[in-house]
């Protein structure tokens, strides 16, 4: 509620502000508002959410109103007489009469202030420009880098080396952090015999080239860090754009992070442009959600550390970044002039291109955008640029170490726990070509890297930090489920990444670029075929006794189809402009049957159409495509229930599929076919990773966020919710099992301990455990009891946290 | 735990003194990830009305002129004018003098005497009407897109009062499929804890018949099997070598999150997720189809302590309350649908004494309108099926056009009058809100403000203060609680 002061007031202070001279901001308020108001209200003080430090804060919420001193808020304040309202609070002096003078006038003159005057105390600033600090003296003979400064840190702070991890440990904590998963169990054993002193350089090495595993367990965080995916809002009405391509095949080649960054800034082609195009809601959006605003926030964030969020509405009250700075990157983007807005409401101000560092040049903001953007990325990646190399290394830093350099990892103005630290792995990263895979080699060679985790009895610290080797970190959402089906085989057949895991024959892709032809059912001649109509179709091939090579699928429908290859579900989708994919060689058989269940949807009849295309290549050399068409069966009828196996295909009414081809679709597709087929064709036998697939129940409950926003660490334990999921899960179980009958018959109980402990927990179990888990598992130990053992092992916190 | 606030709160409420409280947070804590409650930033939170929420939720856009604000009644005649058409069902007198609603909800009818019907809820004009982005909006109290992800309404109850029986997951979803459905993401996207974690996000039970499953072992295990499956887990922990890291948080609270799973799982409570179990007449009683028995399963998720239950109608681009076209029929077949249920539900929490500290919510993003879409003045595109100037087909009868002007929300129990009617809407075109509007940030400050939560409770994400109604200004309609 608001106080105005007594009419009288108003009238005395009236006949004392003749004075003609303006008032002088720096001497004669500056000092004012020093004495009586900020102490609450400048710095890193704002009480009552009111902040002095710089004019627009003051501005902020009607605090005052420019010209009008009667009109404003702060003055109301000074002069309440009630205690419960008046400022200064009722314990601190009255402002006198001649200073509320001063105050008024200044306020009734505009409220002048001097540019880039603050009241906010400086905080730390970090150095923009790289820094190679020189390396301490080695001690103990441990001569890594990271050592040296980590080794002097810990002497100077008088504080312990933590305890070097044993192999085991290694082995499991440097796979899962460098390619997501889980050791196998041989490769365990030969690691734990392995006596070579350079044993663990020489994992590192094999894991860092081993390139597909590493890709796609990198992709989680580069996903997170993009805010990249393969569904999500703003894909439904074209107001987003995926960079997934793009981006696996970066990490495959290990490009130079400087030129990713380029690349995504300036894109060349729609591949990397998803990123600065964010995403684009229908409709009005907030002046703090604007696609220009949300390319400023990302880059910030990303790239730089910085929380623009907050100077994207008002000054920022945690750092120096203001609404000017946030506006003048989203200027950089824009293609229209924009207006500043505070709080969502317009200024009158033009932003002005320009970005966050001016020391090392600056926009050109009398350029197109296409240049402007190019300047940017080349500032972005300037070699005198320290802070997106900071900004990195420190996030591969986090994400190896369970905690960053400065923390965190989204606020790179927080003072470091170690400059010399960052400042040296920054510089090292640059000079060493900006290589995202030296970094991580620097550090996971580190003693630092390979110290014991320490136990922390809460999740928030203090203050002060002290490093006292790695933190632990809980198996991320992928990580969990990439786990699984390891160790059961189980992964699914498809996924939905549209990336290229094996490696594409450009010769291939130019044969397989075929046009498309889709089919309906009867109705569509002559059509438009009724909404909510479903058909069956189906193929039948027989392929005998040769052998197959390689086999891909593709697939799509006007609107939703679910398609099934011998009774086993392979894909389904509802984007009638998205092919999808699956490689199949391992499901071909001698004779074969695909049925494609398919739907049309929407509130009144429209054109309905389906498409899919195989292609088998066999080991002599030949290939064959089989493609949606008239000699398909058809059937309007489609039996209940979710397995083709039961269904009664005979008692169907089949009819030839009716071709029907549509400028749209085709447009959508045929381009990308050959790519998209050659791709099907030359995916492996390795195993889908969690990274490819849309975000399930299962994934989205453990931790992966939904990508709307930038989220760049995931939750460190697990919800009760997600324990009931795993507990109950009948999906995990059926895995389980997979897991389970591999294992059953083969093995002696003991060799299966064995094999149980090494492939979950890349060690030997202890005598204790040994005997205890045959006791439970009994001499010939049927698959439920395996089931249930493999169950128990991968709930326990040794399994679900890496240490 | 019942409240996570400072109880030494001062309790005169100071404008935004959120920063002060924050004490020696630095800035860099206040960037991390993870959200702080504001302790005593000038919350006071009101005396808690009621303990439990349900939030029985018409998706798709629920017609108040065909359900709780009939205008004047246009039978089907070929070639009528489509803008003679203000509802197409006759009302009916309710248990209530003043009050009338739609034929076809005479159930509803007779219990209009246990609650309080708002005719004037209000939606922003969004440029283009996009049905899930209400729903966000209606949800979270925040328009999409946001900067950080918004918890649901459920979320901040479950964060902020936890459950009311503490075996119980404190924020429970009926009805609404999250997969193979169009506009799934934009769905997921409020249908989350958001910054708060999975922790306080939605148990989601898309189909009431099947919830028993989340709640019992996989399928084909035994009781025995499962209880010793997991003495088998108790056992390789106490075993394994690292038990020396018992101390440590991450550990221990995964530990508890197993113990806390298996508890629910082991409980009398977990019978409630089963509405086999009620008798036969009192299935029937609400069986009018996924709805109805979703209202069954949400008594008894209340009884037996959960916090907040939506339950939907269910949300399909075209379908259901959806009615681009048909809306005659098709919303008959809604009252059908949701006439019997929800009066039952109101009884058999009545008939319990529940309803006092229960409160029950229909509403919906927005409503319909046989001509305007969106308010008089917007600029949202006409998204009508059939654009006639004449109704010549019984599919061109009904309210197809999106309306956000003024649309109604009817609560029972949880503190509210009882036969109370609040707003009015106009009795000829445009439909909008003409008495006493209220807004969703308002209406969210009304349903917190039930539940004891204050419309000013703030947690800090990210360096920026986030609170439970939209930045912190919503007002509680006081006028409705009894």
């Amino acid at each position: 509620m608001r106080h105005f002061r007594p009419a009288i007031a108003l009238f005395t202070i009236s006949l004392t502000t003749q004075a003609r001279a303006e008032i002088d901001f720096v001497h004669q308020v500056v000092p004012i508002l020093k004495e009586h108001c900020s102490e609450c209200h400048a710095g890193e003080e704002a009480e009552g959410g009111f902040s002095m430090n710089t004019r627009d804060l003051f501005l902020d919420d009607e605090t005052a109103e420019p010209g009008k001193a009667h009109e404003s808020y702060f003055i109301d304040l000074i002069y309440d007489p009630d205690p419960d309202y008046q400022m200064p609070p009722d314990d601190k002096p009255r402002v006198p009469e001649n200073q509320i003078a001063v105050l008024e006038k200044w306020v009734n003159e505009g409220m002048k202030w001097e540019a880039g005057f603050t009241f906010g105390t400086p905080t730390y600033e970090p150095p923009f420009k790289p820094r190679r600090p020189e390396l301490p003296e080695t001690t103990d003979g441990r001569d890594h880098p990271v050592d040296r400064i980590i080794d002097h840190y810990l002497s100077s702070e008088n504080l312990e080396q933590p305890l070097l991890i044993d192999d085991s440990t290694f082995i499991r904590r440097v796979s899962l952090d460098l390619t997501g998963l889980l050791p196998e169990a041989d490769r365990v054993r030969r690691f734990l015999s392995d006596d070579s002193p350079t044993k663990r350089e020489t994992l590192i090495d094999e894991l860092l080239a081993d390139d597909v595993p590493y890709t796609e367990h990198w992709l989680t965080f580069w996903n997170d860090l993009l805010r990249n995916d393969y569904a999500g809002t703003g894909f439904i009405t074209g107001g987003r754009t995926q960079i997934s391509e793009w981006l696996y095949q970066s990490l495959k080649d290990n490009k130079p992070f400087d030129a990713m960054v380029r690349e995504l800034i300036a894109p060349a082609d729609t591949a990397s442009s998803g990123f600065i195009n964010g995403i684009e809601w229908r409709g009005t959006v907030s002046a703090g959600q604007t696609l220009p605003i949300q390319f400023s926030q990302s880059l910030s964030q990303s790239f730089l550390g910085i929380n623009m969020k907050c100077a994207s509405c008002h000054d920022s009250f945690l750092d120096r970044w203001t609404l000017d700075d946030a506006y003048g990157l989203a200027a950089i983007y824009s293609e229209e002039p924009i207006e500043l807005h505070r709080c969502d409401k317009p200024t009158g101000e033009a932003a002005k291109a320009a970005w966050l560092f001016p020391e090392i040049g600056n926009i050109d903001a009398a350029a197109p955008k296409d240049k402007r953007l190019k300047q940017l990325a080349n500032l972005m990646t300037h070699p005198e640029n320290g802070r997106v190399p900071r900004t990195i290394v420190n996030r591969l830093w986090g994400q190896l170490m369970g905690r960053g350099i400065v923390h965190p990892l989204d606020a790179m103005q927080t003072e470091p726990w170690n400059e010399d630290l960052l400042d040296w792995l920054a510089s090292d990263f640059q000079e060493n070509g900006y290589d995202l895979k030296h970094a991580l080699r620097r550090i996971t060679t580190s003693a630092a890297y390979q110290g014991a985790t320490a136990p922390h009895q809460n999740s928030e610290e203090g203050e002060s930090y002290t490093f006292d080797g790695p933190r632990p970190k809980r198996l991320t959402a992928e990580q969990y489920v990439d786990a699984i089906w390891q160790i059961t085989g189980n992964a699914p057949a498809s996924y939905d990444a549209p990336v290229a895991r094996g490696v594409v024959d450009p010769a291939l892709v130019e044969k397989l670029s075929f046009e498309s032809s889709w089919v309906w059912g009867p109705s569509a001649k002559p059509g438009p075929p009724p909404h909510g109509e479903k058909i069956l179709l189906k193929k039948e091939f027989s392929p005998g006794k040769k052998k197959v090579r390689s086999a891909g699928l593709i697939a799509a429908a006007d609107n939703a189809y679910v398609l099934y290859l011998n009774g086993r579900k392979i894909m389904d989708g509802s984007r009638w402009s998205e092919l999808d994919a699956a490689p199949i060689a391992n499901a071909i058989k001698p004779s074969n049957r695909l049925l494609i269940v398919a739907e049309n949807r929407g509130p009144k009849p429209n054109a309905a159409g389906a498409f899919c295309a195989l292609r088998i290549e066999y080991e002599d050399g030949t290939d064959e495509i089989i493609m949606t068409d008239e000699t398909w069966k058809v059937s309007q009828t489609v039996p209940a229930g979710s397995r083709p196996n039961n269904w009664k295909l005979d008692d169907l009414s089949w009819a030839d599929a009716v071709a029907v081809n549509i400028a749209q679709w085709k447009e959508a597709t045929d381009k990308r076919i050959g790519q998209t087929l050659a791709r099907a064709s030359a995916g492996s036998d390795r195993l889908v990773r969690a990274s490819l697939l849309k975000a399930d129940d299962l994934m989205r409950a453990l931790g992966r966020p939904n990508r709307d926003q930038i989220v760049t660490s995931r939750p460190s334990e697990l919800t009760t919710l997600e324990a009931v999921n795993l507990a109950t899960s009948d999906d995990l179980v059926t895995d389980l099992q997979a897991g389970a009958k591999k294992l059953a018959g083969n093995l002696s109980t003991d060799a299966l301990i064995d094999e149980v402990y090494l492939s979950t927990l890349s060690r030997f179990p202890t005598e204790a455990e040994k005997s205890f888990a045959t006791e439970a598992l009994g001499e010939t130990p049927d698959e439920a009891t395996i089931t249930d053992l493999l169950w128990a092992v991968t709930m326990t916190p040794e399994f679900l946290i890496v240490r | 735990m019942k409240f996570d606030i400072d109880p030494e709160a001062p309790e005169s409420i100071v404008r935004r003194d959120f920063l002060k409280k924050l004490g020696a947070a630095s800035t860099a804590a206040m960037m991390s990830g993870a959200p702080q409650i504001v302790r005593g930033a000038g919350v006071e939170h009101p005396e808690a009305k009621a303990d439990a929420c349900i939030l029985l939720w018409m998706g798709g856009g629920m017609a108040a002129p065909e359900t709780f604000d009939p205008k004047r009644y246009a039978p089907f005649e070929k070639g009528m004018s489509a803008d003679s058409v203000l509802s197409t069902f006759p009302s009916i007198d309710t248990s209530v003098d003043n009050i009338k609603i739609c034929a076809g909800m005479e159930n509803i009818a007779k219990v209009m005497d246990r609650g309080t019907l708002l005719r004037s809820v209000v939606q922003p004009d969004l440029g283009s009407i996009l049905h899930s982005r209400h729903q966000y909006h209606w949800h979270t109290g925040y328009v999409p897109p946001q900067t950080v992800a918004a918890p649901h309404l459920g979320a901040w109850m479950a964060r902020v009062l936890g459950p009311n029986n503490e075996v119980m997951p404190p924020f429970i979803n009926i009805g609404q499929r999250l997969e193979g459905v169009g506009e799934k993401e934009e769905l997921k996207a409020f249908t989350t804890a958001g910054f708060f974690g999975s922790e306080y996000g939605p148990m989601n039970l898309p189909f009431p018949e099947e919830a028993s499953a989340a709640v019992r072992p996989p399928e084909g295990m035994t009781g025995s099997r499962f209880s010793d499956r997991n003495k088998l887990y108790r056992q390789l922990v106490d075993r394994s070598p690292h038990r020396e890291y018992a101390s440590d948080f991450q550990q221990e609270s995964l530990i508890r999150s197993m113990d806390n799973a298996y508890r629910l799982l082991s409980s009398k409570e977990r019978e409630a997720f089963d509405i086999e179990k009620e008798p036969q007449e009192v299935r029937e009683a609400y069986d009018t189809g996924r709805f109805g028995r979703g209202c069954l399963l949400a008594r008894r998720l209340v009884e037996n302590g959960a916090r907040f239950v939506e339950v939907t109608t269910e949300y399909v681009p075209f379908l259901h309350w959806d009615t681009h076209a048909n809306g005659h029929d098709t919303v008959s077949r809604l009252h059908n649908e949701i006439d019997r249920p929800i009066a039952q539900l109101v009884l058999d929490l009545e008939e319990r004494g529940l309803l006092d500290r229960t409160l029950v919510i229909v509403a919906t993003e927005f409503s319909r309108d046989a001509m305007m879409e969106g308010k008089p003045g917007s600029e949202a595109n006409d998204q009508a099926t059939h654009k006639v100037d004449n109704i010549t087909e019984m599919k061109h009868y009904g309210l197809h056009r999106h309306f956000t002007g003024g649309s109604s929300v009817m609560m029972f129990g949880g503190g509210v009058k009882k036969g109370h009617l609040y707003g009015a809407t106009a009795d000829e075109r445009p439909l909008i809100a003409v008495e006493d509007p209220v807004t969703i940030t308002d209406l969210h400050a009304t349903m917190m403000t039930a539940m004891g939560v204050s419309p000013r409770t703030v947690f800090m994400i990210e360096g920026r203060p986030f609170y439970v109604t939209q930045d912190g200004v919503g007002k509680p309609v006081k006028e409705i609680f009894a």
